[in-house]
């Protein structure tokens, strides 16, 4: 058990000569940030190649959701980027919602919602980022502050959809069901926390000079490079590029709101650090102004009862009621066939869900689109000629996570 | 999971991607792997240099059987404003792949982007790729026999198809060593019998 | 002359109380955390659950300076001999909690790609139900580890039978 012949991912790692090394950093370390094995090879301090080996949290995602119902496969999409758990949902209901044609009809309070959610989730998974990151450099004081912050969203998941992880809240057609009482008082209470705990987190962070020369210069990145390799998200706009999903195409109604897509030009691990730390604030921006849509009361669900499971209380009165709620939990409703794409900007770029119908109660197929893979791939190039504590890094800043990059 | 309770339903379509709903969120082509490379350099000539996602699916029922569907996505390197980015146009290349010859060219050399998820598709439908560098398994194992996503491949794995899920509402607690509560059906209806000043039922035990 | 009229103060116990006592007091726990409970656990060690008021001020990524192991997320079929080659080389005395359902069961994943249970690769100690479990049931599981050490376990204070 002890001696392994062949190792999981097929690479033997052997001296190389030359005065070379090849280690195996991972898959058990403290800064990968997950599950990742990156076999370098090394010439003293200096990486001269770095493969990353994934799949050491292959969970196959995909095949259980083809298993289970439309309704039921959001529980384990939830399930990959598990940082920003709404986001996953967010882009597979409304992939769905397209193939069924109701995209139109999603009440206004719904999007409204699922927007601050979104960006809620944003900001939580920005959090752990930058605590995680700051960790890996010796910043451990950051990390309490960003988990509290994140502690007070997590609060938020828990009020509205029951879990702090997972909370499976968005359904197909709006929300499971309305954002509880006391749920926009707390969001007041979080925007008004948020500001003074940024700047904390700032000037522990942003100037600080040892940060700062760990970062300033390391695994640069250009716009060419980046869109090659398929990078998204904030290593795209890192690098010049200001590609966001949100502008290009629109969804839930964000065309409706103000905000600034972060671009800078450099393109190093502290051009990404920066582009994410102004993006919680543009985030903030973004809740600030959903807080305000949500004042205005209307339904969360679409009117459909085929898709929509009727409210709880007319079940016992109703004999409509209990039939439509049967159906759709026992045997679920069909999605016409056909294939759609549908993209959202997650907080690691774009995240997209090709998904397959037909016919059936059940999806075909779910194809996930990971954006944490393709910024990881990338390691491949940037590492090289940079020393091996930078890959800690390099890493961080990449942000993957890995029951995306897995599935 | 429903899979042990209700079969599914039963889909319409053996090849749901011919059934084109006016979704508009791509343009979709569908190319044979003779004339995927080809396809694909002439729309990264007209602009579509972002190769967002190679991904696969199986449709045992229908000649071709696999599908390797490649997005991509029109973006310049050059843009600098929102203003320049504008709203991207996407496009879906749908690669028909025979199960009797399921080999398609690599896009690895134009786009360093399709090594992984070219391994992926290997690892998980069984679909070689020529000419990639590095042409082995990604996410299961390297010795792993069986290509999962395939659908005739079982989803709990081919040693563990045939054995009984479990089923926690069947089994004893005494059984499995807990000790039982005492609340059960039957003494529930004692209870209410009992409640309601009525003899209790004969089956009750 | 009794005890209490004697200068200075004698403490009395037997050592295998005082070494359990030491022991429970500072369980050093190994960084295996995989998934979505890695975050939860990561979150055990931040201010509003600080695992560290338990004893568990760091957690060591090597496995030669852990004693605790707390698989915290879903073990993939590629990381399970990895997961068990970590716990070999923990040094004994050692524990394992098998934190979320994921790794006690399976959890929601009853496929091919994930093993059902990490008690089929490691014996576990402590289950802690949940997906993921708050991080409250994690401290309460650590503090049944330390309950266990301190009552004795398996095989006494320095072996683990």
């Amino acid at each position: 058990m002890t001696d392994v012949a062949v190792p999981a991912h097929g690479l033997q790692i052997a001296p190389v000569g030359d005065g070379r090394m090849v280690i195996s950093m991972g898959p058990q370390h403290p800064s990968t940030h997950g599950v990742l094995q990156v076999i370098t090879e090394l010439e003293g301090e200096t990486v001269m190649r770095a493969d990353p080996e994934i799949g050491y949290l292959h969970t196959g995602i995909e095949k259980s959701a083809e298993n289970l119902f439309w309704t039921q496969a959001s529980t384990v999409i939830e399930r990959m980027d598990y940082l920003s758990p709404l986001s996953n949902a967010c882009c597979y209901v409304m992939g769905v919602e397209k193939l069924l044609g109701i995209s139109g009809e999603i009440p206004v309070r719904a999007q409204h919602a699922r927007v601050l959610l979104c960006e809620l989730h944003r900001i939580a998974s920005h959090c752990v980022w930058l605590g995680t990151g700051g960790i890996d450099l010796g910043a451990i004081s950051g990390f309490f502050y960003a988990f509290d912050l994140r502690e007070r969203i997590l609060d938020l998941t828990e009020l509205s959809g029951g879990a702090r992880m997972h909370p499976n809240y968005l359904r197909i057609g709006g929300l499971r069901d309305d954002l509880p009482e006391g749920f926009l008082r707390k969001v007041d209470e979080l925007i008004a926390m948020y500001y003074p705990r940024m700047r904390d987190l700032r000037a522990l962070l942003q100037k600080n000079p040892i940060l700062q020369d760990r970062m300033i210069d390391i695994g640069i990145l250009n716009a060419d490079d980046a869109i090659a390799w398929g990078i998204t998200g904030p290593s795209l706009r890192a690098a010049g590029v200001p590609y966001d999903v949100r502008r290009a195409f629109p969804y839930n109604g964000y065309e409706n709101y103000e905000f600034d897509v972060i671009t800078r030009t450099e393109g190093d691990a502290y051009a990404r650090f920066m582009v994410r730390l102004d993006e919680m604030d543009q985030s903030m921006r973004i809740i600030e102004q959903a807080r305000k849509y949500l004042d205005t009361p209307g339904p969360v669900m679409i009117a459909d009862t085929k898709y929509a499971p009727p409210p709880k209380e007319t079940i016992a009165l109703s004999m409509e009621a209990l039939i439509h709620h049967f159906k759709i939990v026992s045997e679920s409703f069909r999605v016409p066939p056909g294939d759609v794409y549908q993209a959202i900007e997650g907080p690691r770029g774009e995240l997209g869900y090709y998904i397959v119908s037909n016919g059936d109660n059940r999806p075909w197929r779910v194809r996930t689109r990971p954006p944490s893979m393709y910024n990881l791939q990338v390691l491949k190039k940037i590492a090289v000629g940079e020393y091996i504590a930078d890959m800690v890094v390099m890493i961080g800043s990449l942000d993957p996570v890995f029951g995306e990059v897995d599935r | 999971m429903p899979s042990s309770q209700t079969p599914p339903a039963g889909g319409t379509a053996l090849d749901p991607t011919a059934v084109r709903a006016d979704i508009g969120d791509a343009r979709v082509i569908r190319v044979t792997p003779a004339d995927v490379r080809a396809t694909l350099e002439r729309l990264r000539g007209e602009g579509f240099t972002m190769l967002i996602d190679i991904g696969g699916a199986d449709y045992p029922g229908r000649e071709p059987r696999f599908d390797v569907v490649y997005h991509l996505i029109k973006l310049a390197s050059t843009s600098t404003t929102l203003a320049q980015i504008g709203q991207p146009e996407r496009v879906r290349v749908l690669c028909g792949v025979p199960e009797n010859d399921p080999v398609v060219p690599t896009m690895s050399d134009l786009w360093p982007a399709a090594d992984w998820p070219e391994r992926e598709v290997y690892d998980l439908f069984g679909v070689t790729f020529s000419g990639h560098p590095d042409m082995r398994r990604i996410q299961m194992p390297v010795e792993w026999e069986g290509y999962p996503l395939r659908k005739d491949y079982p989803l709990r794995g081919p040693g563990r198809e045939k054995t009984p899920r479990p089923s926690f509402a069947l089994k004893s607690n005494v059984a499995a060593g807990t000790p039982a509560s005492g609340r059960t059906a039957a003494a529930l209806q004692r209870q209410i019998a009992a409640a309601r000043g009525q003899a209790p039922k004969d089956d009750a035990q | 002359m009794a005890v209490n009229d004697m200068p200075g103060q004698f403490f009395l116990a037997k050592l295998d109380d005082v070494a359990r006592w030491a022991q429970s007091s500072s369980v050093w726990p190994l960084t295996m955390g995989l998934a979505c409970c890695a975050i939860e656990m990561m979150t055990a060690t931040a201010a509003e659950y600080d695992i560290a008021r338990f004893g568990s001020e760091v957690f060591r990524a090597s496995p030669r300076q852990a004693d605790l192991m707390i698989v915290s997320g879903r073990v993939a079929q590629k990381m399970a001999p990895v997961v068990r080659r970590l716990w070999e080389q923990m040094a004994d005395p050692k524990w394992v909690i098998s934190m979320g359902a994921c790794a006690s069961s399976g959890g929601v994943f009853d496929n091919y790609a994930i093993v059902q249970g990490v008690d089929t690769i490691v014996p576990v100690d402590v289950y802690v139900p949940g997906c993921p479990p708050t991080p409250d049931g994690l401290l309460y599981a650590v503090n049944l580890i330390q309950q266990q050490i301190r009552q004795g376990g398996r095989g006494g204070i320095l072996a683990r039978a």
